[in-house]
């Protein structure tokens, strides 16, 4: 497990140093002069010459790329719209998306796989078609949509929410974090309940199909046949074996949380890194841009390493050796 | 849209505030209530907080709490009034000398002289310096230290002796001898002024907070605190504000005003803008450079209908020349009866058969019309491209990024002409029609890499007027030049007006005092008004 462990780092490095290449290249063949943009309309033709020199976009690109790429790796490179360090930018929002995408795991797993579990178990109940119509509603409905509708019920008509943004925020020598305040919880429940709509849904057909699946085998029968509690049946056999489709679900849906919340933090003005990567594109801080793909790319091939070794632990039968 | 403000506010300065204007109280307000928080909506994130270079109107709103300005348009009349520049004398025909109010000082201790004003101006006026702000200044030489509390500004010579454009947030005064310890930069995150509120903090993308200060020269301040929201999402912004989540909204779409004016905890204050929509031909390309065809898009279209059906007679009116309805010398009047083309689709069909048959507009060729992501002007886009293709010639919609609109618009050494026939743009700008005319008309400004006059207007006699214009003070003068050059540029139809934005805001009940102005600015606490909240 080790070494295949080490091999995956490997390879994520390298990986990683291609899509530095990929990048770059889509960041500068993305139409429009980034100088002119951050220049503003009426600028003057020196202004904007100014800034693409002072941000060294008159240079060649091998230049430009290496300026990128070693900035980023000594912690220097500079936003060119926000006046600090990229990682400064990044990580001042990372604490909103983490909080953000841990909750809305949270909800989802917390809901989804009871309810995918109790659906298979009671299958072709009113239980179970409530969960499978309420699942698809949930992969259905666009996020965005429904944080406008939650926002418009909890918030306005209701009143006993919060309708965006994020709330106070205690600071900390790893970040501001909100969900320890009785404030900060209550802003973060829309959002992440919106995020959390579609995993949830997914994760309850999965869950459900999964367990399905295994309640048809015959080692089922065998521990029923044994006189064995349906409880320890249902939780010690059937779950543990239907679990490990769920999980590289999950595993794969962290990425997803972290990186792509966008829609969700622009709807309900929460300040992450998704509506970062916003701001910065149409800023054109290529810089911004730049870190910020590369880091959103690390989480997920991280949370995919994560899931490849919590599969084999689930799955003793798997081995990567 | 970017802020713009007067470049030639000046020549109201001579005219309304020649020597010894005295100090103007703040007018009290009954029953005022001192403390509280006030939340506004801002519809963009912020960006830059230091004055010389800050140019969004949304940072403006932060810069309006922070910093003094020299001098302060009123909000109804947008006749200069007296702040940190208490008066001012005429001594020649290039020099004014400014008395600065005494006891003025910075957040952090210390006075505000002449030498902080003269290190404002200077720094911006200096094109090493690449402030955005620069050609707001373009007419100063320099500003010169008299003493501790007197200010001299020279005119460079192809300029009238008037007293300078100073707008009011962009010309904040900073402090020199802070902004040299700490830098541009951090000055720029953190930024230190004189005005009414203290910069506190900056979460990003979360909000800014500014808080009283308690020392403040002129009044003291009834806010507590007053709190920025970024909410880029309008839909979300009316949420908060129906729901007390914010106070203030700096934005409504016309389709709440209705429902908001209902309620009787929101007011919707409005007032029209100093902003002007148009959408303006490629005079470089040989099919727009033919006014004939020029003239036949403008009669494809009903304007008026257009323009209604996407503001409701709400939010937006119709525009017939450049300057807004709320200037001087706007002319619109004439301009709509003698100038404006009415639909007429037989006649524009017929122009368009004739311009195909003669080749200028080549067989297949299909008309571009460029337009930013605003959906009010894709809106606009595509009545225009509709209407365009029922007279039979092809059209479509390209709308674009800010990023690669300004690129075509701008033109470039590889593609000097642009391709494309139509664009719409939007300007702001301040209260004098130099403000509007000079930047969108003037063949100065038709300039390959950057463009304010993007038509490429190029006519002589159009910039001998507005020319003229800058070297006199006589007011009726100045608005006979003005008239002159506008109904020129408009005969030639180098542009179809589109519409002037009524700026509307949402504020909550609980706020008083709060005066909505055609600048689009956001003070609380000026030489004429002090905001308050109810608790």
């Amino acid at each position: 497990m080790f070494g295949y462990t080490v091999r995956r780092l490997v390879q994520m490095v390298f990986v990683l140093f291609a899509l530095t290449l990929l990048i770059f290249a889509l960041l500068k063949l993305m139409p429009g002069d980034p100088a002119k943009v951050m220049a503003g309309l009426g600028a003057r033709i020196e202004t904007i010459e100014a800034i693409r020199v002072k941000l060294g976009l008159d240079r060649p690109w091998p230049v430009q790329y290496w300026r990128l790429i070693s900035g980023l790796f000594n912690g220097e490179l500079e936003a060119m719209t926000y006046h600090k360090p990229v990682w400064t930018v990044i990580l001042e929002r990372l604490p909103a998306t983490f909080e953000l995408g841990a909750f809305a795991l949270i909800i989802a797993l917390v809901v989804s796989i009871p309810a995918g579990m109790l659906s298979a178990i009671y299958r072709n109940s009113v239980l179970d078609y409530t969960v499978t119509t309420v699942a698809l509603m949930g992969i259905s409905i666009p996020v965005f949509w429904l944080a406008l509708m939650l926002m418009l019920v909890f918030g306005v008509i209701l009143r006993v929410l919060p309708v965006s943004g994020r709330g106070t925020a205690i600071e900390t020598v790893v970040g501001r974090w909100s969900f320890v305040t009785w404030d900060g919880f209550r802003h973060l429940i829309i959002p992440s309940v919106a995020l959390a709509s579609v995993q949830m849904a997914m994760n309850a057909r999965l869950t459900r199909a999964s367990m399905l699946e295994v309640l048809q085998q015959e080692y089922i029968k065998t521990a029923r046949a044994k006189g064995l509690k349906e409880r320890v049946v249902l939780v010690k056999h059937a779950f543990r074996n239907a679990l490990a489709p769920v999980v590289t679900n999950v595993g794969m849906q962290v990425g997803t949380l972290v990186a792509g919340a966008v829609l969700t933090e622009t709807t309900t003005a929460w300040p992450g890194i998704g509506r970062l990567m916003i701001e910065a594109i149409s800023r054109r801080d290529q810089a911004v841009v730049f870190g910020l793909a590369l880091f959103l790319a690390a989480i997920y091939m991280v949370s995919y390493i994560v899931v490849d070794l919590l599969y084999a632990y689930i799955d003793p039968r798997i081995t990567y050796d | 849209m970017l802020k713009r403000v007067g470049l030639l506010l000046g020549f109201s300065l001579v005219l309304f505030g020649l020597i010894g204007l005295a100090e103007t109280a703040v007018p009290e307000t009954p029953g005022a209530r001192v403390g509280g928080t006030l939340t506004i909506g801002v519809s963009q994130t912020f960006k830059d907080l230091d004055p010389r270079i800050m140019n969004s109107v949304y940072d403006s709103y932060v810069v309006n709490a922070v910093f003094d300005g020299f001098v302060i348009l009123h909000p109804d009349t947008l006749e200069p009034m007296p702040w940190v520049a208490k008066s001012w004398d005429v001594l020649s025909d290039r020099q004014v000398r400014f008395y600065l109010n005494e006891g003025i000082k910075f957040h952090n201790g210390d006075d505000l002289t002449a030498e902080d004003v003269a290190f404002t101006f200077n720094w911006i006026a200096d094109p090493a310096n690449n402030s955005p702000n620069f050609t707001e200044l373009i007419w100063m030489k320099e500003a010169i230290v008299v003493d501790t509390y007197t200010v001299d500004i020279i005119t460079k010579d192809e300029y009238a002796p008037y007293a300078p454009g100073f707008s009011t947030e962009t010309q904040a005064i900073v402090p020199k001898n802070y902004v040299l310890e700490v830098g541009d930069a951090a000055f720029n995150l953190s930024p230190v002024g004189s005005g009414p509120f203290k910069f506190v903090e900056w979460r990003a993308g979360e909000r800014i907070v500014v808080e009283r200060n308690e020392d403040y020269w002129l009044v003291y301040p009834n806010l507590d605190r007053i709190i920025y929201r970024p909410i880029p999402e309008l839909s979300v912004m009316m949420l908060e504000l129906e729901s007390g989540g914010i106070d203030i909204a700096d934005n409504m779409p016309a389709t709440d005003v209705a429902r908001f004016r209902a309620m009787d905890y929101i007011d919707v204050p409005q007032v029209g803008s100093l902003s002007y929509f148009h959408v303006f031909f490629n005079l470089l390309s040989p099919i727009s450079s033919d006014i004939r065809f020029r003239k036949a898009v403008y009669m494809s279209v009903d304007w008026e209908a257009a323009v209604f059906s996407v503001f409701q007679g709400l939010t937006g009116v119709k525009a017939y020349g450049a300057v807004p309805p709320a200037l001087w010398a706007n002319d619109q009047e004439w301009l709509r009866d003698n100038v404006a083309l009415e639909e007429d689709d037989a006649q524009a069909k017929r122009i368009f058969a004739e311009l195909k048959a003669e080749g200028v507009l080549p067989a297949g060729k299909t008309v571009r019309v460029m337009t930013p992501l605003d959906p009010r002007r894709t809106q606009l886009a595509t009545i225009l491209a509709t209407n365009l293709i029922e007279n039979g010639v092809p059209a479509e919609v390209v709308p674009l990024d800010w990023g690669p609109l300004l690129d075509l618009a701008y033109r470039s050494e590889s593609d000097p002409i642009g391709d494309f026939e139509l664009m719409w743009m939007g300007w702001s700008g301040g209260p004098d029609p130099q403000d509007f005319l000079y930047y969108l008309f003037h063949s100065d400004n038709a300039t390959v890499g950057s463009a304010d006059n993007m038509s490429w207007t190029q006519i002589p006699e159009v910039d001998r007027l507005i020319d003229a214009a800058n070297t006199t003070l006589d007011q009726d003068e100045r608005e006979d030049l003005f008239v002159q050059a506008q109904r020129l540029i408009f005969q030639n139809y180098s542009a179809i007006p589109g519409y002037h934005y009524i700026e509307t805001r949402g504020v909550n009940t609980r706020v008083h005092g709060y005066k909505i102005s055609p600048l689009s600015n956001m003070w609380m606490t000026t030489p004429y008004h002090n905001v308050w909240v109810e608790g």
